[in-house]
């Protein structure tokens, strides 16, 4: 080959788990010295693919070359001697054990780790600290700071972006090109495309476990992207996405809160969510949102002010008090939200569970609300035995569909489609709109601002535990509703 | 002002004493609840001294190392129900091959019996990992398998061992003395040993790692499977350990299944009592260790107390109970305050 030899070669891998095919035949080279981008749908096969590379999970056919010699990962180990470093969606940090244990159990040079963390701005992290009691992005960077540190040709990033806020994603941007510019190359899957524009030289798009297109993202930009991901006809409804015309809504206020106090969380904290509206949340990484939820939904109590329901002041001991009014939540974590080893119809189900009094009735009435969530959300449920086994955006539907089965009257969105394909986020919105024109109120919070306009009737921002700002979300452009978020504007509120 | 990298990597992780009671405090209020209760006891009885002490710590040797042997075991996110009847088994074998013989000829027995005992236990974890049958359910079956080969090799009570063998768990050739160091020695060592070596060794740690998230571990590089061999191993040797302390503090062998079927409740017992986690990779051997001597010192307690012995057994398990009540408050009062 007089040509420069292909860093990673992949040829022809393909995967089954069972009866459901994950990847089909795949081709991937990645050349030295280049961010190279893997994008595809949910279900499409990336996250198979990443584990295959990584030694977790061993291929049925096809094979791996790392410059030109065939290698054989059969185990995690094997892969960080072929010099393949992944940073896995899952975290792959001991939580109960210290960071300096950590380091030591994988037995990276924890100098190293030191200096790469130096770089992403976390030099002061004090590795005493026990994983479990540090935030998530602190994790995810420190993972990345570890996978460097083995010094690997290749080093994989499998979505480390989704759990981070928009500041300390640009680390791992500065970290990417420094590596590329060494000379070692760097393969990157996510899920916003604005991403795979700013960083990646190459990208591969995978679709129904093969791979359909490689091509350079600057030339044609998203729109290409996106046409190769879903193919065509879906492609044109994304062009279309943004025409949902948001209504002033007068419906009757649902949910208000009035000067909520939680701890240093929650500052006094006011909003009125109205029927018929989705009222957008927007706020900086731990602004107190996660504790604003978390008391919404009857999670946490919360410790001075006033929570009313329909006009009624409530005071939840649990969830099941406000599920019982109609408010439920629908987490980012979908995991957590779900029944991960029982059946998507079991799981529709769960909400039902609690309607006692209907015992002799709920067979049947079961069965027919559960058929219909499924054929409204358009479930794939060919992996339907087990909940763990449908992709991160069947789940998500799953979690949707369960409150959709039991009815309700006020939903509570975290972050729900992080993580989650176009295709996906597409059919969430639509069906979120439909709700909300069927009477339902919706907060929506969402770490992705180009959601906003796109779902939202209103948005509030949120800052240092108190709402600082309020928007039309059809005219809340993304500057505006990040100055306000860091604080910067709160006389305009 | 926004919230920076920086801002976020300081949150929460505190420093200093609070931080080091709060990952160690379980560990410590045992400590201080068995000096309470030896402070109590020593408060019963007429005279206290040496004797006493010595005592003590050579009674407790076989609960103190059998909760050793489940903790290991527990930490890996695994659990032995076989611990008990892997001590019967021990004492019986090493009681009737010792009886007669010399220090040199029964130290190679005791050594002979913990490494057979640790590859045993190591074949058992293999079984679990491999079979992937639960872990309960396997070690629900060698406790009975190896309590019937201990009442198979030795039927009824009998045996001995050698004046030196005794010396090494109990401080005296008769079995009884106020000579407590040999008794802590044979105790403290390997404790100190096994417990550092968990937390500061790669192998070590991939057990706490495998305990606190499996698919992490693996993720991380670790040796899953071996991971759990090893701490299978680990148990095996301390639950002969058990055993070989009965030999030496009473010269004979007694395989009835009661013994072993106590032996592993207790070291259950002390396993919780101590302050580790059920689920795997929480709590230290230290703990266990505590827990044990306090499962151990309430009999003598009770008994000064004049309290008959099935009053005893309600009072040890309210005991339990009360102490994982206390905990389990405290830990809600600290979440609350986060």
């Amino acid at each position: 080959m007089t040509e420069t030899q292909p860093l990673l070669a992949v040829r022809g891998v393909a995967k089954s788990y069972g009866s459901v095919v994950a990847l089909r035949s795949v081709d991937l080279t990645v050349q030295p010295g280049e961010v190279h981008a893997l994008l595809g749908a949910n279900g499409a096969g990336k996250s198979t693919l990443v584990k295959i590379l990584a030694g977790v999970v061993p291929a049925d056919a096809g094979e791996v070359q790392i410059e030109g010699r065939r290698v054989s990962v059969r185990r995690p180990v094997d892969a960080m001697d072929a010099g393949i470093a992944t940073v896995f969606q899952d975290p792959a940090l001991i939580p109960d054990i210290t960071l300096q244990e950590n380091f030591r159990l994988t037995g990276v040079q924890i100098r190293r780790v030191q200096e790469w963390l130096d770089r992403m701005d976390l030099g002061g992290l004090d590795f005493d600290s026990v994983v479990g009691e540090l935030p998530l992005p602190v994790l995810r960077l420190v993972d990345l700071a570890r996978a460097l540190a083995h010094d690997p040709g290749l080093l994989v990033l499998d979505e480390i972006t989704a759990a981070l806020p928009a500041d300390q994603a640009e680390h791992v941007f500065g970290v990417m090109a420094e590596w590329r510019d060494r000379g070692n190359s760097v393969l990157f899957i996510t899920h916003r495309l604005s991403e795979v524009l700013r960083t990646c030289d190459r990208a591969t798009i995978l679709r129904d476990g093969r791979d359909v297109a490689a091509l350079v993202p600057g030339e044609g930009g998203e729109g290409r992207l996106v046409e190769a991901m879903l193919g065509e006809v879906a492609a044109a409804v994304v062009e279309s996405r943004a025409e949902a015309a948001p209504r002033t809504s007068e419906g009757k206020v649902v949910l208000e809160a009035r000067s909520l106090t939680s701890l240093d969380h929650l500052k006094g904290l006011s909003l009125k969510l109205r029927a018929g509206e989705i009222l957008g949340l927007v706020a900086l990484e731990g602004q107190g949102q996660d504790r604003l939820f978390d008391v919404l939904a009857g999670n946490r109590s919360f410790d001075g002010g006033v929570l009313q329901i329909n006009g009624e002041s409530v005071k939840p001991r649990s969830p099941f008090d406000l599920i019982r009014k109609g408010v439920v939540l629908i987490p980012s974590d979908r995991v957590h939200a779900l029944l991960p080893q029982r059946s998507v119809r079991e799981n529709l189900a769960s909400a039902l569970y609690n309607r006692i009094g209907r015992w002799f009735s709920l067979a049947r009435d079961e069965e027919d609300r559960v058929q219909k969530a499924i054929d409204r959300l358009a479930i794939d449920t060919r992996a339907g035995r087990q909940a763990r086994r449908l992709s991160g955006g069947n789940q998500q539907k799953v979690v949707v569909g369960r409150w959709l089965a039991a009815g309700f009257l006020t939903l509570l969105c975290f972050d729900p489609t992080r993580g989650i394909d176009i295709r996906t986020k597409e059919q969430i919105y639509e069906l979120l709109r439909e709700l909300a024109d069927a009477g339902a109120a919706i907060l929506y919070y969402t770490s992705e601002l180009p959601e906003i306009p796109l779902i939202c009737d209103r948005v509030l921002v949120m800052y240092d535990g108190v709402i600082v700002h309020e928007h039309e979300a059809a005219t809340a452009d993304e500057a505006t509703l990040l100055s306000a978020a860091h604080g910067l504007d709160e006389a305009t509120a | 002002m926004s919230t920076t990298t920086g801002d976020l990597a300081r949150i929460r992780t505190g420093a200093g004493w609070a931080r080091w009671l709060r990952r160690n405090g379980w560990t410590a209020g045992v400590w201080v609840l068995l000096l309470v209760l030896v402070g109590w006891y020593a408060s019963l009885i007429p005279v206290f001294g040496e004797f006493q002490i010595a005592s003590i710590v050579k009674n407790s040797l076989p609960t103190a190392y059998l909760a050793v042997a489940q903790a290991v075991v527990i930490i890996s996110g695994g659990l032995d129900l076989g611990v008990g009847a892997m001590m019967v088994l021990a004492n019986s074998v090493s009681a009737l091959y010792m009886e007669g013989q010399g220090l040199g000829v029964t130290l190679l027995i005791g050594i002979a019996v913990v490494l057979g005992a640790a590859a045993l236990n190591a074949i058992i974890g293999w079984v679990i990992v491999t079979s992937r049958v639960p872990d309960i359910i396997v070690t629900l079956a060698t406790l009975f398998v190896l309590s019937g080969v201990a009442l198979m090799i030795l039927p009824s009570p009998g045996g001995g061992t050698s004046g030196g063998f005794r010396w090494i768990f109990t401080g005296s050739t008769a079995g009884i003395s106020a000579n407590y160091v040999p008794s802590m020695v044979a105790l403290g060592l390997p404790v100190a040993v096994v417990a550092l070596w968990l937390r500061r060794t790669r192998p070590g740690l991939s057990i706490y790692a495998l305990g606190s998230d499996e698919n992490a571990a693996y993720l991380s590089g670790v040796n899953t499977r071996r991971a759990k061999v090893i701490a299978y191993a680990i148990g095996g040797a301390f639950a002969s350990l058990a055993g070989l302390a009965i030999t030496a503090i009473t010269a004979t062998g007694d395989s009835r299944f009661v013994n072993a079927s106590n032996g592993t409740l207790n070291s259950v017992a002390a396993v919780v009592l101590g302050g580790i986690a059920l689920t795997g990779g929480l709590g230290s051997v230290i703990g266990a260790v505590a827990a044990g001597i306090v499962l151990f010192i309430l009999n003598p307690i009770l008994t000064t107390m004049g309290i008959n012995p099935n009053t005893a057994q309600v009072i040890r398990g309210a005991l339990i109970v009360a102490v994982m009540m206390v905990a389990g408050l405290l830990e809600l009062r600290r979440r609350r305050a986060e």
